[in-house]
């Protein structure tokens, strides 16, 4: 027994041993051959639906495209980021994966530019806001767009009729004035979320854009939102918040969204939220659309999803699949059942019944889904704790964009 | 009955040394952990510095930069602001943990009805997801909330902690002592349940009252167990990130904005990997620093 215990003894520890260093490593799942690997997020949030949209659509691919053998993964869209760039930075990255314009330039020097595989016939079937989403500044295509989003000026219109009023504001000053109504009564005229790990895309830049600035000069090489368009917008956010306009609290903290007074019907419009996002607490019929504001013009935020294949990928097989998944007919299961929008401009008409989402699909045109730009990212790094600084009062619209700016420079002249 | 005088049986006497089969045996089992540690701990450790010194990015293979890095962090001024972020940070809630931490352990250390109870439930913070938690606090210090409403009793304001760049940290260091106090708790109360009784009674019979008995009977006995959390606390305070990402996002105004976050930004947001390494090691020689600082004021004796 003693001899059997010697010996059971240092094979078990290093069965142990071996056991636990296998579970560190792992095959890469990144495709060679004839397999294209996709990795994806729940943009259908319903995960049943979401897996019978993406099987049902390999099966389909792979009938046609015989030998070629598609995986498709989908991951949560919580750290997406870290998850993809620790899997790239360790050569495990997959073949082609889903990404949004905010975060293409920045995977710019992974991505197979999709110039190389995108048919022409299909180029020229994309409408202008999505091709110029996914563009980068040397005019490469970054990614194949297969959906479009828009987020309008959406209203509340419970609020509208307890306050008596019938009028919808298409302006700033339109907003402007119904706030101290709007505040007697206890509600605010908009939510601007402040936070600094929200995307300005989506809060900031908007104003920016309807005042006619932009965040970067058109060459690319210098950062423009300092200017007095900027200062503009700023100095309006900042007399709403002043105003008791928006909930200061939300200036730095995103609290979940049943939490904020958006859900709690205490909002009148927002330009942050979709109808999609309000629809479980304010209910379609109280979800009034309407363009994005206007200042000097009526611009909104809107965004492109988008499939990138990314380098060391079989570019023939990969590059068959993305262009098998942006077919309109094949994008438009995606496209509807998660409240999007084709980016083809042959596609079919997806919400002929559905008069809310149907007037979002019409503000289409009137959306920039922010810059595609390498140091776009860390321009907003420093602009949005600057914009806290102005509207807490603890530095003017100009100082505050004046240092963003400064500091923006700086990264730009980073290599 | 006869007795055979032999060689002493080979059988190892308790406590005694290892035999060294059993010392081949021992290791062979702690061969697994030694070999993740060196993996996932040790190599990372490693590898982190290497790469602080280049200008790694996601394509992989960046170049050997030199202290460029450095020189860069050295200029920046969000990182002096982390940095001093994070240096208030625990000087708050180090203190803050063990000394509740302490007081909570001297009150339930004595078994007495239901105090088994609440030691659970004072450890219940500790297994609760901070990133949950935050989203709690986040109402709880809302403006008119619940912190708001009593603070507001002793004339402060009603505004939420969180958006005032003064009073930011002091709310993130309650979350963080509120969820760090029951490991500490547990880690004393133990270290408590070795001092002898006898002390203590015979200090009560020479009229020593509760502060004395603390003072000069526990506390000099906890001294080992207080250096081991204040190490501990520390390394964990300056590492501060789930509650401030999820609470303020480094806000208002980078007011909570600490040397993680930074790190977390420039590897995860921006993706220059190299900066974010030199960030890490600053770190990692900062915390070095200041758990030898400790050794020397608080453990000399141990």
């Amino acid at each position: 027994m003693p001899r059997l215990r010697n010996v059971a003894l240092p094979v078990l520890a290093t069965a142990l041993a071996a056991t636990a260093l296998a579970g560190c490593g792992g095959s890469g799942s990144g495709g060679g051959g004839n397999t294209v690997t996709m990795w994806t997020y729940p943009v259908i949030f319903d995960e049943a639906k979401n897996k019978e949209y993406w099987d049902g659509l390999v099966k389909k691919f792979e009938k046609k495209h015989k030998g070629i053998e598609v995986k498709v993964e989908t991951f949560p869209w919580a750290n997406r980021d870290t998850s993809l760039a620790t899997a790239i930075g360790s050569g495990k990255g997959p073949d082609v994966v889903y990404l949004v314009p905010d975060q293409l330039p920045k995977y710019a020097r992974n991505i197979v530019p999709a110039d190389d595989y995108m048919p022409e016939k299909a180029r020229a079937d994309y409408t202008g806001f999505a091709l110029k989403s996914v563009t980068a500044q040397d005019g490469k295509l970054l990614g194949t767009p297969v959906l479009t989003s828009a987020n309008p000026l959406i209203c509340d219109k419970r609020v509208f009729e307890k306050i008596g009023e019938k009028e919808y504001p298409s302006t700033w000053e339109d907003l402007e004035k119904l706030g101290p109504k709007l505040k007697k009564k206890g509600y605010y005229a908009t939510s601007y979320s402040g936070d600094t790990q929200q995307t300005l895309n989506l809060t900031f830049y908007p104003l920016l854009w309807q005042a006619g600035g932009d965040v970067f000069s058109k060459d690319g090489k210098k950062v423009a939102f300092n200017g007095k368009e900027g200062v503009r917008a700023l100095t309006y956010l900042k007399k709403l918040v002043d105003g008791g306009m928006t909930d200061k609290d939300l200036v730095t903290t995103t609290p979940k969204l049943e939490q904020t007074p958006v859900a709690k019907g205490k909002v009148a419009c927002t330009w942050q939220n979709t109808p999609a996002d309000v629809e479980p607490f304010w209910g379609k019929k109280n979800t009034v659309v309407r363009p994005p504001l206007k200042d000097a013009k009526s611009i909104g935020y809107g965004t492109v999803g988008a499939l990138s294949m990314l380098k060391g990928a079989n570019t023939e097989a990969a590059g068959d699949w993305i262009n098998f998944v942006a077919e309109p007919e094949n994008a438009a299961g995606l496209e509807k059942q998660s409240s999007n929008f084709p980016a083809r401009k042959s596609a079919k008409e997806l919400y002929g019944d559905d008069e809310v989402q149907s007037a979002v699909g019409d503000t289409l045109p009137k959306m920039n889904a922010g810059p595609v730009k390498d140091k776009a990212r860390e321009a907003m790094g420093v602009l949005a704790p600057e914009i806290q600084h102005a509207l807490l009062g603890k530095k003017s619209p100009k100082k505050a964009l004046d240092d963003a700016a400064k500091a923006a420079e700086a990264q730009l002249a980073r290599r | 009955m006869t007795t055979t005088v032999g060689d002493p049986p080979r059988r190892r006497r308790k406590g005694g040394p290892l035999t060294r089969r059993e010392a081949r045996a021992g290791l062979l089992f702690v061969l697994p952990c030694f070999l993740l540690f060196v993996a996932f701990r040790f190599g990372p450790g490693i590898a982190g510095v290497l790469m602080s010194f280049t200008d790694y990015t996601l394509t992989g293979g960046g170049r050997f930069t030199g202290l460029d890095n450095f020189t860069r962090l050295w200029d920046d001024p969000v990182f002096w602001q982390a940095l001093k972020v994070t240096a208030v940070y625990v000087v708050i809630a180090v203190p803050g943990t063990l000394v509740l931490s302490t007081g909570l352990a001297l009150l339930t250390r004595r078994a007495f009805r239901g105090s088994k109870l609440f030691r659970s439930v004072f450890f219940l913070p500790v297994v609760t997801s901070l990133v949950l938690a935050a989203t709690v606090f986040v109402w709880i210090f809302s403006t008119g909330g619940p912190w708001a409403t009593v603070v507001s009793w002793f004339g402060m304001s009603e505004d939420s902690w969180l958006t005032d760049d003064f009073l930011v940290l002091p709310a993130l260091a309650v979350v963080g002592i509120w969820s760090r106090f029951g490991y500490g708790m547990l880690i004393l109360l133990a270290r408590m349940q070795d001092i002898p009784r006898e002390l203590e009674e015979a200090a009560v019979t020479d009229g020593a009252g509760p502060w004395q008995r603390f003072r000069h009977i526990v506390l000099p006995q906890l001294k080992p167990a207080v250096f081991f959390l204040a190490v501990i606390e520390t390394t964990a305070s300056f590492q501060v990130f789930d509650a401030v990402y999820t609470m303020t996002g480094g806000g208002p105004a980078n007011a909570s904005y600490t040397l993680v976050f930074q790190l977390y930004d420039a590897g995860f947001k921006y993706f220059e990997l190299g900066y974010a390494a030199a960030i890490g090691v600053a770190l990692f020689a900062l915390t070095l620093v200041v758990a030898v600082v400790q050794r020397l004021v608080i453990g000399k004796d141990q």
